[in-house]
């Protein structure tokens, strides 16, 4: 099977240990696996801040380094959610019709990490082992529009040693929502506040999620706070086998 | 200047859905998803019961009665009341209007009268278990609005044939949609002081139901 | 902002403060945020356990959001069907393009009356037209009789909340104000106490006041009827103890068909305030020889709603039956409270009716006070489509201030601009994080980590770390990868 990664603009830059999970997991898979090097943004950002004339042609960049892919996997279920949920209404709206057609074709074939491992390529059990006391966070998105589900929840069941355990309020917002945290700084951190104290009664030692936006909001303040977690990608976890634990410590702790 | 306007707004509003608009409004009315529970699934027993439960859970009093302890039934309520003079709608069964207390019947009371008596009975249209609702389409044997309204005890003599399962079941029931209609599902109540709730804001403060068992089980 | 700056509480969409400033000044009130997530997790607990039972409830949402939207597009229509239906049952029908033409009927007709007193229930489009204090103006006492009204009224507050206005007032505070206003020296906070004394105050008032005001829940076009649901009883007082009754209703409040309550109102209680139903609900038509008012108007409010109306994708805002479960279930909300939103219509429904009202001139703060979460979708029994809404507006306003040259200095749009500009190309991008990652490291401390950035990264780091931008990032790894198995 052969597969495109998106990575997302953010990943590129911020998180590039999530990419090389993702590599490391869908390769050990069996997935041939391509990085297309024209790729930057799904346009979520400039869409959600009311840019919209900008995120078209994000949108368009998209579909046009994708139409002829077999299957797109993204490691980020709010760009998953953008493309799903907003490129639609944005094609409509551009007029292109033949633009349109191959973004109406090319949907199917884009998943979040989390879709293509169970819906794709059908496993839950995907080698993994990660010894540690876990807390599963359930991104807005991923929840909501794209309704992953069960999802996140049979792949960390199957991850050797792992302990999770649930974030009381699990469905409730971060407070991060893009720009939102710094134009409305002091209400997504007033947000954070209340969710990190869910977070941390869990007493779990890694936050995990498939969004590192929201990883990188609450790490952020975790981080400032001295507050003994970590966050790391669902990705890392899952990458994570056995032999790392043999010679290394996890790649990806912060 | 009111027509005026009502001539502008509308043609804003015709204007502003002359894309979506129905040349056929009822058909196209007729064509929405309807697809919650219209008919309940419960016994006729299970429902009269839930009824009888959920009217106690809004902490009105309920009491079950057969047709020949109906009198007895009523006498033994407003005896309990501890009180005396009670209103009752022009058109309520003269049986039901028990010897020893003092009747005011309904035939153009002032509101001060109203206000003066101590309780009310009344028969009602139809019982919805689902919530526990009484509803009242103030005909002959239910009285006026304002006579279920002032007194502070209401005695609400209901049917368990009059009783369904589902809202949509009472709705089937109107032979057509009533003029008046009161769907009382408790006491009055408020939770506006820190979502505490009270009981008996305005309205009456105590609702006794007496659930006569008219069907053969 | 300090309080004596800050000033009373402003809900009046053209003056409020933007809701970021606003949003500062109620975080900075525990006592506040305290009755709100408490009153809220009471709502929710009991919403929750209603939906989980009601196994149509999808079902029902889906019918209602239908029928709602069949409503809307058919609007003129059934608007003319409920004047025709309600004029032929006595009562009289007015219509009113805004709010300064809708508090002028109803000051006439009260005139009609010679009423210098008149009691209120709750209605919200009331207040939207800001109708109290105008009759204030002109000589005549507006009574509310709602619970939470009388605690707003006598303690000069203001509403913030649909549903329940006043949970941001907890026992004590109400308890200082009825004695003050009531002359109750002796009151305790208990909320039986206070209750007990505010059914004593309204008595008096109901039984002699002949003229009174309300909303509606619902216009049936079918019967030209009325709906109102409550849970006091100063409603059914208000609406059949005085001799004139005046309703006013925004223009979306109709319903085709009497039976279209079977859906509405399986949906408003639960939504609302977690009830199978609430405790009263009334239904009259025109007028009723020997039973209640004896005269009675109808005002239906337009005010922007046509302009909504045309609008597509906005259309759905008019579809909401203010059941208040969009802001029950906003996290946002939950920490702010509703004053923020300098809108008598706050939270999620708030943010995209108040700007639409004001015809996109004012408000324009409003639609970003969302991270977007959803959680208002996924409760609206009518399924208002909210997020999309907000992300519509967002580019509405954008488009303004392009216009309008506003943010030409603004760092957030500057860096959002350069940003679309670096991703229309790899290699500008690529060229992009690599300049960043250099610049970056000029922020990044020993423990590699930025603490402070400037400008519009300070709004980040006011509260998070951000960790240092890593000396390979993915593309560049991947390319390497590439080269080294060669």
């Amino acid at each position: 099977m052969r597969a495109s990664l998106f990575i997302t603009c953010y990943n590129d830059i911020l998180f590039p240990e999530t990419g090389r999970a993702v590599v490391r997991l869908l390769e050990r898979l069996g997935v041939a696996l391509e990085f297309n090097p024209r790729q930057t943004c799904c346009g979520q950002m400039h869409a959600n801040s009311g840019f919209r004339r900008e995120a078209f042609a994000q949108a368009r960049r998209f579909v046009q380094i994708y139409r002829d892919t077999e299957f797109v996997v993204v490691p980020s279920s709010s760009c998953v959610a953008m493309i799903r949920d907003q490129y639609p209404g944005l094609f409509e709206e551009l007029g292109n019709d033949a633009l349109r057609k191959q973004f109406a074709a090319l949907l199917p074939r884009v998943y979040e990490l989390s879709e293509f491992l169970i819906d794709r390529l059908g496993v839950e059990d995907v080698g993994s082992c990660f010894p540690h006391r876990v807390a599963y966070h359930a991104s807005c998105h991923g929840v909501r529009v794209l309704q992953l589900g069960e999802r996140p929840y049979r792949l960390l069941a199957k991850v050797r040693g792992l302990e999770l355990v649930p974030i009381p309020n699990a469905e409730r917002c971060c407070g991060f929502g893009g720009t939102f945290s710094v134009k409305n700084a002091e209400v997504s951190s007033a947000m954070l506040a209340a969710k990190l104290q869910d977070v941390v009664s869990t007493r779990a030692e890694y936050c995990t999620a498939l969004d590192n936006s929201c990883l990188m909001h609450l790490g952020g303040a975790m981080h400032r706070e001295y507050v003994g977690m970590k966050t790391i990608h669902l990705a890392e976890i899952l990458a994570s086998t056995e032999a790392d634990y043999e010679r290394f410590p996890v790649e990806g702790t912060r | 200047m009111s027509t005026s306007s009502r001539q502008r707004i509308l043609d804003r509003v015709r204007a502003a859905t002359v894309a979506v608009a129905s040349t056929q409004a009822g058909e196209a009315y007729a064509a929405l998803a309807r697809g919650y529970i219209r008919q309940g699934s419960l016994t006729r027993e299970a429902c009269v019961q839930r009824m009888v439960e959920r009217l106690r859970g809004y902490d009105a009093s309920v009491v079950e009665t057969t047709p020949d302890q109906l009198l007895a039934a009523i006498r033994a309520q407003l005896e309990a009341s501890g009180k005396r003079l009670f209103v009752a709608p022009q058109g309520l069964p003269a049986e039901w209007l028990i010897p020893g207390f003092d009747w005011k019947i309904d035939h153009g009371l002032t509101t001060a009268e109203i206000e003066a008596a101590e309780g009310v009975v009344t028969a009602a249209f139809c019982g919805v278990s689902d919530s526990g609702t009484i509803a009242l389409h103030h005909g002959p044997a239910e009285g006026r609005r304002a006579l279920t309204l002032l007194p502070d005890w209401h005695l609400c003599i209901l049917r368990a044939s009059q009783v369904v399962e589902t809202l949509p079941e009472y709705f089937d029931r109107c032979p057509q949609p009533p003029a008046l209609a009161t769907y009382i599902s408790g006491p009055s109540a408020t939770a506006d002081i820190e979502m505490t709730r009270i009981k008996g804001v305005h309205g009456p403060r105590f609702l006794q139901v007496i659930l006569l068992r008219d069907e053969s089980r | 902002m300090s309080d004596a700056e800050y000033g009373r509480v402003n809900l009046d969409p053209r003056f409020a403060p933007p809701f970021p400033e606003a949003a500062l000044h109620e975080l900075r009130n525990p006592q506040l945020r305290k009755n709100v997530a408490h009153a809220i997790d009471v709502i929710q607990g009991k919403r929750g356990k209603l939906v989980a039972e009601k196994t149509d409830w999808q079902a029902l949402r889906e019918a209602a959001s239908e029928i709602r939207t069949h409503v809307l597009e058919n609007l003129g229509e059934y608007l003319e069907q409920f004047e025709e239906r309600c004029t032929a049952a006595g009562g009289v029908v007015h219509w009113a393009a805004d709010a300064a033409e809708a508090r002028s009927l109803i000051l006439d007709l009260l005139r009609q009356e010679n009423a210098k007193e008149v009691i209120k229930i709750k209605t919200m489009t009331s207040a939207e037209i800001q109708l109290n204090p105008f009759l204030e103006a002109n000589g005549i006492r507006a009574y509310e009789t709602d619970l939470a009204e009388i605690i707003l009224q006598l303690g000069e507050g203001e509403p913030s909340h649909i549903v329940v206005p006043a949970l941001h007032v907890n026992r004590s505070q109400v308890r200082e104000i009825f004695a003050r206003r009531m002359g109750l020296k002796n009151l305790s906070d208990d909320p039986q106490e206070l209750t007990n004394a505010a059914r004593t105050y309204l008595r008096q008032k109901f039984l002699s006041i002949p003229t009174a005001i309300s909303g509606a829940n619902s216009l049936i076009a079918e019967t030209g009827s009325v709906a109102v649901v409550e849970s006091e009883g100063n409603g059914r007082m208000c609406l059949t103890l005085p001799r004139t009754l005046i309703t006013l209703a925004g223009i979306e409040k109709v319903i085709p068909r009497f039976q279209d309550l079977e859906v509405i109102l399986q949906l408003l209680a639960r939504s609302a305030t977690g009830e199978r139903m609430n405790p009263y609900t009334s239904l009259w038509t025109g007028v009723a020889p020997g039973d209640g008012p004896q005269k009675f108007h109808v005002v239906l409010l337009d005010n922007g709603r046509s302009s909504i109306l045309a609008k597509p994708k906005e259309r759905q805002t008019l579809k909401c039956i203010r059941c208040a479960a969009c802001m029950n279930a906003c996290p946002v909300y939950r920490q702010t409270g509703g004053h923020a939103y300098g809108s008598i219509y706050p939270g999620p429904i708030g943010a995209i009716l108040t700007p639409q009202l004001m015809n996109m001139e004012h408000a324009q703060s409003l639609p970003f006070a969302s991270s977007l979460c959803g959680a208002c979708y996924e409760v609206c029994p009518v399924k208002i489509n909210i997020p999309e809404v907000l992300i519509e507006l967002r580019a509405q306003v954008v488009n303004q201030e392009r216009k309008q040259a506003k943010r030409i200095f603004d760092p957030l749009y500057i860096g959002l601009r350069i940003a679309s500009f670096l991703f229309a190309s790899a290699g500008r991008f690529h060229a992009a994080q690599w300049l960043g990652r250099n610049f970056a490291r000029l922020f990044t401390r020993q423990d590699g980590w930025m603490h402070s950035l400037p400008s519009v990264g300070a709004k980040w780091t006011q509260t998070r770390d951000l960790r240092g931008l890593p000396s390979q990032n993915f593309h560049e790894w991947w390319a390497q990868r590439g080269k080294e198995s060669k």
